[in-house]
Protein backbone atom coordinates (compact mmCIF):
# COMPACT_ATOMS: atom_id res chain seq x y z
CA UNK A 1 0.00 0.00 0.00
CA UNK A 2 1.28 3.64 -0.48
CA UNK A 3 1.00 6.85 0.20
CA UNK A 4 -1.96 8.91 -1.45
CA UNK A 5 -0.91 10.88 -4.56
CA UNK A 6 -2.73 12.96 -6.45
CA UNK A 7 -0.73 12.25 -9.30
CA UNK A 8 -1.69 8.85 -9.22
CA UNK A 9 -5.51 9.88 -9.00
CA UNK A 10 -5.68 12.13 -11.22
CA UNK A 11 -5.05 8.97 -13.95
CA UNK A 12 -7.43 7.30 -12.28
CA UNK A 13 -10.31 10.07 -12.73
CA UNK A 14 -9.00 10.92 -16.43
CA UNK A 15 -9.13 6.85 -17.25
CA UNK A 16 -12.66 6.37 -15.54
CA UNK A 17 -14.38 8.32 -18.17
CA UNK A 18 -15.16 5.82 -21.14
CA UNK A 19 -14.38 8.89 -23.60
CA UNK A 20 -11.31 9.50 -22.62
CA UNK A 21 -10.22 5.84 -22.08
CA UNK A 22 -11.37 5.79 -26.03
CA UNK A 23 -9.41 8.66 -26.90
CA UNK A 24 -6.44 7.42 -25.10
CA UNK A 25 -6.83 3.85 -26.23
CA UNK A 26 -6.88 5.13 -29.81
CA UNK A 27 -3.78 7.78 -29.22
CA UNK A 28 -1.77 4.21 -28.36
CA UNK A 29 -1.99 3.21 -31.70
CA UNK A 30 -0.03 6.94 -33.20
CA UNK A 31 -0.23 10.10 -32.83
CA UNK A 32 -3.12 12.18 -34.15
CA UNK A 33 -4.90 15.46 -34.36
CA UNK A 34 -8.22 16.43 -32.87
CA UNK A 35 -9.96 16.31 -36.57
CA UNK A 36 -8.80 12.81 -36.54
CA UNK A 37 -10.12 11.93 -33.62
CA UNK A 38 -13.53 13.67 -34.40
CA UNK A 39 -13.71 11.46 -37.75
CA UNK A 40 -13.24 8.76 -35.54
CA UNK A 41 -15.41 9.06 -32.34
CA UNK A 42 -19.23 10.38 -32.25
CA UNK A 43 -18.05 13.24 -30.08
CA UNK A 44 -18.03 17.04 -30.44
CA UNK A 45 -14.94 18.81 -31.32
CA UNK A 46 -14.73 21.33 -28.31
CA UNK A 47 -15.83 17.73 -25.83
CA UNK A 48 -12.36 16.27 -27.76
CA UNK A 49 -10.08 19.48 -26.23
CA UNK A 50 -11.81 18.95 -23.37
CA UNK A 51 -11.02 14.93 -22.87
CA UNK A 52 -7.75 15.75 -24.48
CA UNK A 53 -7.23 18.86 -21.54
CA UNK A 54 -7.69 16.09 -19.06
CA UNK A 55 -5.66 13.92 -19.97
CA UNK A 56 -2.91 16.35 -20.83
CA UNK A 57 -3.14 17.41 -17.41
CA UNK A 58 -2.80 13.37 -16.25
CA UNK A 59 0.24 13.53 -17.81
CA UNK A 60 -0.74 10.94 -19.99
CA UNK A 61 -0.79 12.95 -23.32
CA UNK A 62 1.55 15.69 -24.89
CA UNK A 63 0.94 17.47 -27.72
CA UNK A 64 2.64 19.19 -30.94
CA UNK A 65 1.81 22.28 -33.02
CA UNK A 66 2.29 21.91 -36.24
CA UNK A 67 0.62 24.62 -38.61
CA UNK A 68 -2.83 25.33 -38.20
CA UNK A 69 -3.14 22.09 -36.20
CA UNK A 70 -2.57 20.34 -32.84
CA UNK A 71 -1.02 16.96 -32.94
CA UNK A 72 -1.63 14.52 -29.73
CA UNK A 73 0.45 11.51 -28.44
CA UNK A 74 0.70 9.17 -25.69
CA UNK A 75 2.70 10.12 -22.88
CA UNK A 76 4.21 6.61 -22.10
CA UNK A 77 5.97 7.75 -18.81
CA UNK A 78 2.70 9.59 -17.68
CA UNK A 79 1.56 6.01 -16.82
CA UNK A 80 4.67 5.05 -14.13
CA UNK A 81 2.66 6.26 -11.08
CA UNK A 82 -0.19 4.05 -11.85
CA UNK A 83 1.88 0.83 -13.35
CA UNK A 84 3.82 1.34 -9.47
CA UNK A 85 0.15 1.27 -8.00
CA UNK A 86 -0.77 -1.76 -9.51
CA UNK A 87 2.81 -3.80 -9.27
CA UNK A 88 2.36 -2.93 -5.29
CA UNK A 89 -1.14 -4.05 -4.82
CA UNK A 90 -0.55 -6.99 -7.19
CA UNK A 91 1.88 -7.69 -4.42
CA UNK A 92 -0.18 -6.83 -1.70
CA UNK A 93 -2.65 -9.23 -2.63
CA UNK A 94 -0.35 -12.16 -3.86
CA UNK A 95 1.17 -12.54 0.02
CA UNK A 96 -2.26 -11.65 1.74
CA UNK A 97 -4.09 -14.46 -0.54
CA UNK A 98 -1.52 -16.57 0.54
CA UNK A 99 -2.14 -15.89 4.24
CA UNK A 100 -6.33 -16.94 3.18
CA UNK A 101 -5.02 -19.95 1.65
CA UNK A 102 -3.14 -20.67 5.38
CA UNK A 103 -5.52 -20.03 7.59
CA UNK A 104 -8.20 -22.08 5.88
CA UNK A 105 -6.25 -25.00 6.42
CA UNK A 106 -6.40 -24.45 10.23
CA UNK A 107 -9.99 -23.57 10.42
CA UNK A 108 -12.91 -25.34 11.88
CA UNK A 109 -15.00 -26.84 8.54
CA UNK B 1 -4.19 -25.48 -4.06
CA UNK B 2 -2.52 -22.60 -6.66
CA UNK B 3 -2.42 -19.21 -6.59
CA UNK B 4 -2.46 -17.63 -10.14
CA UNK B 5 -1.94 -14.08 -10.74
CA UNK B 6 -4.11 -13.19 -13.39
CA UNK B 7 -3.15 -9.85 -14.51
CA UNK B 8 -1.33 -10.93 -17.97
CA UNK B 9 -1.67 -8.74 -20.50
CA UNK B 10 -4.65 -10.42 -22.28
CA UNK B 11 -6.56 -9.86 -19.21
CA UNK B 12 -8.48 -6.48 -19.11
CA UNK B 13 -8.58 -5.86 -15.34
CA UNK B 14 -5.29 -4.54 -13.51
CA UNK B 15 -5.49 -6.57 -10.54
CA UNK B 16 -7.20 -9.73 -10.40
CA UNK B 17 -6.69 -13.20 -9.20
CA UNK B 18 -8.28 -16.88 -9.11
CA UNK B 19 -7.73 -19.18 -6.64
CA UNK B 20 -8.78 -22.76 -6.28
CA UNK B 21 -9.63 -23.52 -3.12
CA UNK B 22 -9.80 -26.95 -1.46
CA UNK B 23 -12.39 -26.18 0.95
CA UNK B 24 -16.23 -24.99 0.73
CA UNK B 25 -17.75 -21.90 0.36
CA UNK B 26 -19.39 -21.52 3.03
CA UNK B 27 -15.58 -21.81 4.90
CA UNK B 28 -14.17 -19.31 3.02
CA UNK B 29 -16.95 -17.03 2.95
CA UNK B 30 -16.67 -16.99 7.12
CA UNK B 31 -12.85 -15.95 6.48
CA UNK B 32 -13.78 -13.33 4.06
CA UNK B 33 -16.34 -11.82 6.82
CA UNK B 34 -15.31 -12.83 10.29
CA UNK B 35 -13.52 -9.92 11.61
CA UNK B 36 -11.06 -12.23 14.34
CA UNK B 37 -10.09 -14.21 11.06
CA UNK B 38 -10.00 -11.10 8.68
CA UNK B 39 -7.92 -9.46 10.97
CA UNK B 40 -5.71 -13.24 10.44
CA UNK B 41 -5.37 -12.66 6.78
CA UNK B 42 -5.60 -9.50 5.75
CA UNK B 43 -5.82 -6.89 7.95
CA UNK B 44 -7.06 -5.49 11.13
CA UNK B 45 -10.79 -3.68 10.98
CA UNK B 46 -12.96 -1.51 13.39
CA UNK B 47 -16.58 -1.17 12.53
CA UNK B 48 -17.27 -4.24 10.29
CA UNK B 49 -20.65 -5.33 10.10
CA UNK B 50 -22.14 -7.27 7.17
CA UNK B 51 -24.45 -5.16 6.00
CA UNK B 52 -24.99 -3.23 2.66
CA UNK B 53 -23.64 0.59 3.04
CA UNK B 54 -22.17 -0.48 6.39
CA UNK B 55 -18.57 1.55 6.75
CA UNK B 56 -15.43 -0.12 8.42
CA UNK B 57 -11.50 0.61 8.28
CA UNK B 58 -8.81 -1.88 7.69
CA UNK B 59 -5.27 -0.97 9.20
CA UNK B 60 -2.33 -1.65 7.69
CA UNK B 61 1.36 -0.74 9.15
CA UNK B 62 1.70 3.24 8.69
CA UNK B 63 3.99 4.60 6.99
CA UNK B 64 5.84 7.79 6.20
CA UNK B 65 2.89 10.62 4.74
CA UNK B 66 0.33 8.02 5.99
CA UNK B 67 -1.32 6.23 8.73
CA UNK B 68 -2.18 2.92 7.40
CA UNK B 69 -5.67 3.54 7.48
CA UNK B 70 -8.05 1.78 4.54
CA UNK B 71 -11.56 3.13 4.38
CA UNK B 72 -14.14 0.57 3.12
CA UNK B 73 -17.53 0.75 2.43
CA UNK B 74 -19.91 -2.25 1.60
CA UNK B 75 -21.54 -2.02 -1.78
CA UNK B 76 -22.45 -5.97 -2.39
CA UNK B 77 -23.21 -8.68 0.04
CA UNK B 78 -24.63 -11.89 -1.50
CA UNK B 79 -23.92 -14.63 0.92
CA UNK B 80 -21.66 -17.20 -0.34
CA UNK B 81 -21.29 -15.65 -3.72
CA UNK B 82 -19.87 -12.60 -3.67
CA UNK B 83 -18.68 -9.27 -1.49
CA UNK B 84 -17.53 -5.87 -2.66
CA UNK B 85 -16.56 -3.00 -1.41
CA UNK B 86 -14.70 0.25 -1.61
CA UNK B 87 -11.20 0.31 -0.62
CA UNK B 88 -10.36 4.18 -0.02
CA UNK B 89 -6.40 5.31 0.77
CA UNK B 90 -6.26 9.28 0.31
CA UNK B 91 -7.88 10.06 -2.48
CA UNK B 92 -7.40 6.96 -4.30
CA UNK B 93 -10.49 5.20 -4.43
CA UNK B 94 -10.95 1.88 -5.65
CA UNK B 95 -12.99 -1.29 -4.99
CA UNK B 96 -12.08 -4.65 -4.16
CA UNK B 97 -14.64 -7.48 -5.56
CA UNK B 98 -14.43 -10.97 -3.64
CA UNK B 99 -16.82 -13.72 -6.16
CA UNK B 100 -16.97 -17.09 -4.48
CA UNK B 101 -18.18 -20.26 -6.74
CA UNK B 102 -18.17 -23.75 -5.75
CA UNK B 103 -16.33 -26.24 -7.38
CA UNK B 104 -16.31 -30.41 -7.10
CA UNK B 105 -13.12 -29.83 -4.52
CA UNK B 106 -14.09 -26.61 -3.08
CA UNK B 107 -14.12 -23.34 -3.95
CA UNK B 108 -12.98 -20.93 -7.12
CA UNK B 109 -12.29 -17.73 -5.37
CA UNK B 110 -11.77 -14.79 -7.43
CA UNK B 111 -10.18 -11.01 -5.97
CA UNK B 112 -10.47 -8.33 -8.30
CA UNK B 113 -9.32 -4.93 -7.38
CA UNK B 114 -10.32 -1.69 -9.90
CA UNK B 115 -10.87 2.04 -9.86
CA UNK B 116 -14.13 3.17 -10.32
CA UNK B 117 -15.29 6.82 -11.07
CA UNK B 118 -15.41 8.95 -7.99
CA UNK B 119 -18.48 10.98 -9.03
CA UNK B 120 -19.95 7.72 -8.81
CA UNK B 121 -20.09 7.38 -5.57
CA UNK B 122 -23.93 8.28 -4.82
CA UNK B 123 -24.99 5.83 -7.28
CA UNK B 124 -23.20 2.01 -6.35
CA UNK B 125 -26.18 -0.27 -7.18
CA UNK B 126 -26.18 0.72 -10.63
CA UNK B 127 -23.03 1.82 -11.74
CA UNK B 128 -20.45 0.43 -13.64
CA UNK B 129 -17.03 1.19 -12.33
CA UNK B 130 -15.50 0.00 -15.32
CA UNK B 131 -12.00 1.19 -14.65
CA UNK B 132 -10.53 -1.17 -16.64
CA UNK B 133 -6.86 -1.12 -17.64
CA UNK B 134 -6.60 -1.44 -21.68
CA UNK B 135 -4.96 -5.12 -21.38
CA UNK B 136 -1.07 -4.89 -20.76
CA UNK B 137 -0.61 -2.00 -24.04
CA UNK B 138 -0.33 0.08 -20.97
CA UNK B 139 2.75 -1.68 -19.96
CA UNK B 140 3.51 -2.39 -23.35
CA UNK B 141 4.11 1.39 -24.15
CA UNK B 142 5.84 2.39 -20.80
CA UNK B 143 8.29 -0.49 -21.74
CA UNK B 144 8.69 1.20 -25.61
CA UNK B 145 9.44 4.26 -23.90
CA UNK B 146 12.67 3.05 -21.95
Amino acid sequence: MQTASSAENRIFQALADPSRRAIFESLTRGEAAVKDLKAQFDISQPAISQHLAALKDAGLVNNRREGRLVYYRVEPRGLKPLIDWITHYRAFWTEHIGRLEKLLETMDE
Amino acid sequence: MSLSDKTVPSQTEAIAFRIELRHPPEKVWRALTDPDLLAQWLLPTTGFALEPGGAFTLQAPPQPGWDGTVNCRLVEIEPLRKLRYTWVVGDIETVVTFTLAPTESGTALSVVQSGFKPDQKQNFGGARYGWKMMGGRLIDLLARSA
